[in-house]
């Protein structure tokens, strides 16, 4: 529970809300639905973010970047009309609900990554980089931001980086029992085209036992490879994400049905390359 | 401490504490027709508009609401002067025991703004995918959209928020 006490700060700058972040007990406030969820202990000043400007999605030089204040309606909203970051735009249409999905801010989402987290297997399979300011401004991949530490320490997020890269056919995929239930892993994959090979692969699952994990010999096994004779089965057999066991589902059952889906996903994706093959050789003839 | 809202079109100064949601500080200020359902964000009794966005008032702190524009079903539709949403609920049999109803009908006023009265039936499933009813099954409730779409949001209650006379 928040203290009766509690304090509240409205910075209109990110070097204030910095400053405000030193003081014991200070945290952000975004949307707010992850703090009244889990009721962090010890907190005695919340720093709202709200009028730091950071509300913003930009496309400057081949790139997206999106303010740590924007919520994910806002983003499926601009996925939609722009036909832009469709990978990122179609996992956050299904994260939560309309509602939540109104409050749910990408920065708070980025800060503090729930084992259900929508948002980060589609940022990893992007490449996607987040710039933090601490006491300087510092860019770190989104997967480097979770491995080095980055993510615990005290720190306001300024935006999410996206490269809009051409060439690039992606997926993403949830399992969960119901469909608007929290999803038991999110699994997203990135395929970049070069002529006829793919040249770079992005397999990335979360809600596994380390968050997340990038399977790295699946994505070199599709590196270099034909795109009319990809070996998908090659690559599948390393697919071995590490569950926990909860009530519902056992470990195991978990590992065979992500594997299940990233065939799904890649065979899905496939077939997307092969169609837009055949409807580029339909309009040169 | 006093804190200045905008609800329902209103300025009012209510009494919120530091670590209020605005479920708790709307209800303790006589906004009783804001729910208060599973206080997790899961069932929707609780939704409001809040500049014009449906959230879930108890994953909202009250302080965090400055400056910005609060409507609860109330500021909708009155008991004498209803909204068409209000009104189509009534005609379909959507409600049974009620406590839904309020975040129902502003999930419902929301779709029909975002899709300019025009929703399909995915739309209208997205749109209530954040809110529950144990009574009636849903069906009736999207056949009340359904119906509610069909009249013009250019013919829109806006007296209601002219008269409502709650606080």
């Amino acid at each position: 529970m928040l203290p009766e006490n509690l304090e509240w700060k409205f910075p209109s700058s990110a070097e204030e809300a910095v400053e405000l972040l030193r003081r014991p007990g200070a945290m952000l406030h975004g949307g707010g639905t992850r703090i009244l969820k889990t009721n962090p202990k010890g907190v005695k000043l919340l720093i709202d973010v709200g009028a730091l400007g950071l509300g913003y999605i930009n496309y400057i030089d081949n790139a997206f970047y999106i303010g740590s204040d924007v919520t994910f309606s806002e983003i499926v909203k601009y996925s939609k009309k722009e036909n832009k970051i469709a990978l990122l735009g179609e996992a956050l249409s299904n994260a939560a609900s309309t509602p939540l999905r109104n409050r749910i801010t990408i920065g708070g989402s980025l800060k503090d990554f729930p084992i259900w987290s929508s948002l980060y297997a589609p940022l990893i399979a992007l490449k996607a980089r987040v710039e933090i300011l601490k006491d300087k401004p510092e860019i770190y991949s989104v997967e480097d931001y979770v491995l080095k530490g980055v993510i615990k320490t005290k720190h306001v997020i300024r935006h999410v980086i996206i490269d809009d890269e051409e060439n690039l056919i992606c997926g993403v995929k949830r399992f969960s029992v119901l469909r608007f239930e929290y999803p038991v892993f999110t699994i997203a994959a990135a395929l970049k085209i070069n002529g006829q090979t793919i040249k770079d692969a992005r397999l990335v699952i979360t809600g596994v036992k380390k968050r997340f994990k990038r399977f790295i010999k699946a994505e070199n096994a599709l590196k270099g490879q034909p795109l009319g004779d990809l070996p998908l089965e090659g690559a599948l057999r390393h697919i071995n994400p590490v569950f926990i066991p909860d009530y519902k589902f056992s470990a195991r059952y978990k590992e065979s049905t992500a594997r299940v889906y990233f065939s799904d996903l890649l065979n899905e994706l496939t077939e997307q390359i092969k169609g837009d093959d055949e409807n580029e050789d339909s309009v040169q003839h | 401490m006093k804190i200045p809202f905008n609800i329902n079109s209103r300025i009012k100064e209510l009494e919120v504490k530091p670590n209020e949601t605005l479920l708790s500080a709307l209800r303790n200020n006589g906004y009783t027709e804001v729910k208060c359902g599973c206080s997790e964000g899961e069932c929707g009794a609780c939704l409001v508009l809040m500049d014009e966005k449906p959230v879930n008032s108890c994953q909202v702190l009250a302080m965090s609401v400055r400056d910005k524009k609060v409507k609860t079903v109330k500021g909708i539709g009155t008991l004498y002067l209803p909204h068409q949403i209000q009104k189509a609920f009534v005609k379909a049999g959507a409600d049974q025991c009620g406590f839904c109803s309020p975040g129902m009908i502003i999930a419902s006023y929301s779709i029909l703004k975002e899709t300019e009265n025009k929703p399909t039936k995915e739309d209208i499933t997205r749109g209530l995918d954040g809110n529950l009813c144990r009574c009636t099954g849903y069906v009736k409730i999207l056949e009340a959209v359904e119906n509610a779409a069909k009249t013009s949001l250019t013919e829109e209650t806006k007296a209601p928020e002219a008269v409502c006379t709650n606080m």
